[in-house]
């Protein structure tokens, strides 16, 4: 093999590698955390922040991401998507272009609406890159009391016994008579 | 004693001590115990701050005040008169203003207990205890006049139909719409006919200034509008009031 022939076969193997890299889809990684000033027992009402950053590992540029926020029930028996209706007005967001090696934060506020456990999942995907999850974040809303119910029951039941006591008593004193 | 203390002390007795005034009582108290108790087991209202249930109560005790004020007022005139007994009142040495004050005395003297009747209530209701000295007060000097004012008007109105009947079905009617507010949050009544129906309501005045001090925190002297408003209420239903015992005839 001539020298010649050898530059040739370098120079072409190089281009080829290239040109792999160019053709090979964006590679995106997706990590989610909760804020740390998020209580550590939520309960009921409590509106808790997550983050997530959106990262492109790839050597390309990852065209149009997209990345949404997930929940999923888990409690035993009652496994089910939630519908994020009431949950989170913020659910997905659209980035035109995330360059090889940048990353996208963005916050997720939360108001918990109900009791159980749950787990939190932002998944980001675009017209080239793979469907990407984010590990879970798991999650134990407690249920809030509005009212104590040792406060309104014997109030509840002791204030019209009292008055309804003082009623009989009333009417026995006067015969029936008003 | 005078005459109008003794005419106040004796309306009092029958609205409180009297066992039909017992049971009226009674009424208002299953009526907050129930509310008390469907709070216990629903659990969608767990998402309500514990001051919505405060201001809730309020607006409970204020429609049941005012309700138990339309019944007496209603009473007052028009059911002497079909009992007979109006005569002989208006035959005592009472002016017609004295009587409109012995009569309105006993309806405040009741609304007193129902206040002391819903402290309790408040108090288990309210378990943050966020804001309930402010909203207690705010009960009080919004609360009572426009509780005391649907006694005047149903006492206006029964002197001048003659009927405690045909005055408690008007007087029911307006306060139901009076007191719409209490079903209708603020949101459903940002249209201009619920904005100009909020301004003049004296139910609505008083539930504003609940939902300022109890839920959003302000002082209960920052609700001067909403306490003219109510104001105004009380001394326009006063004068009807007083017209109407004025021009009572036998």
């Amino acid at each position: 093999m001539s020298i010649h022939t050898l530059a040739l076969a370098l120079a072409l193997t190089a281009m080829a590698g290239t040109a792999f890299a160019q053709s090979a889809p964006p590679t995106l990684r997706v990590e989610l955390a909760a804020d740390p000033a998020n209580p550590a027992a939520p309960k009921m009402g409590d509106r808790l922040l997550f983050h997530s950053t959106i990262r492109n590992t790839g050597a390309t540029p990852a065209p149009g991401v997209l990345a949404w926020v997930g929940l999923v029930q888990v409690d035993p028996g009652q496994e089910q998507p939630v519908d994020l209706e009431d949950w989170s007005a913020h659910k997905a967001i659209t980035v035109k272009l995330v360059a090889p090696g940048e990353s996208v934060t963005t916050d997720w506020p939360m108001r918990l609406i109900a009791a159980g456990h749950y787990r939190v999942v932002v998944t980001a995907a675009s017209g080239e890159a793979a469907l990407t999850p984010s590990p879970f974040v798991d999650l134990a809303i407690r249920q809030k009391p509005v009212v104590e119910s040792n406060r309104v029951l014997p109030v509840a039941l002791g204030v019209p016994a009292l008055l309804l006591g003082g009623l009989l008593l009333r009417r026995r004193h006067t015969g029936g008579s008003t | 004693m005078n005459a109008v203390g003794l005419l106040a002390r004796k309306e009092a007795g029958e609205l409180l001590l009297s066992s039909r005034g017992l049971g009226w009582l009674l009424a208002v108290s299953v009526v907050l115990s129930g509310f008390g108790l469907l709070l216990i087991g629903s659990q969608e209202l767990s998402l309500l701050d514990n001051a919505q249930v405060v201001y809730d109560m309020l607006g409970i005790v204020t429609g049941l005040g005012a309700l138990l004020a339309v019944a007496a007022g209603a009473d007052a005139i028009a059911g002497e008169r079909e009992r007979g007994s109006l005569l002989p009142l208006l035959l005592a040495p009472i002016p017609r203003g004295g009587l409109l004050l012995g009569k309105i005395a006993g309806q405040a003297a009741a609304w007193a207990v129902m206040l002391v009747l819903a402290m309790p209530y408040l108090w288990a209701v309210g378990s943050t205890g966020q804001n309930m000295i402010g909203g207690g007060i705010a009960l009080v000097l919004l609360g009572t006049p426009v509780a005391l004012g649907f006694g005047f008007l149903a006492l206006g109105l029964g002197a001048r139909l003659g009927s405690s009947r045909g005055t408690l079905m008007p007087c029911l009617i307006l306060l139901l719409l009076s007191a719409s507010p209490l079903l209708l949050g603020p949101s459903l009544r940002q249209s201009a006919i619920g904005v100009a129906f909020d301004t003049v309501n004296p139910f609505s005045a008083a539930l504003n200034a609940y939902d300022a001090v109890v839920i959003d925190g302000q002082g209960a002297a920052s609700q001067v509008w909403h306490g003219l408003v109510a104001l105004i209420w009380l001394a326009g239903t006063a004068a009807f009031a007083g017209v109407g015992i004025h021009r009572l005839r036998h």
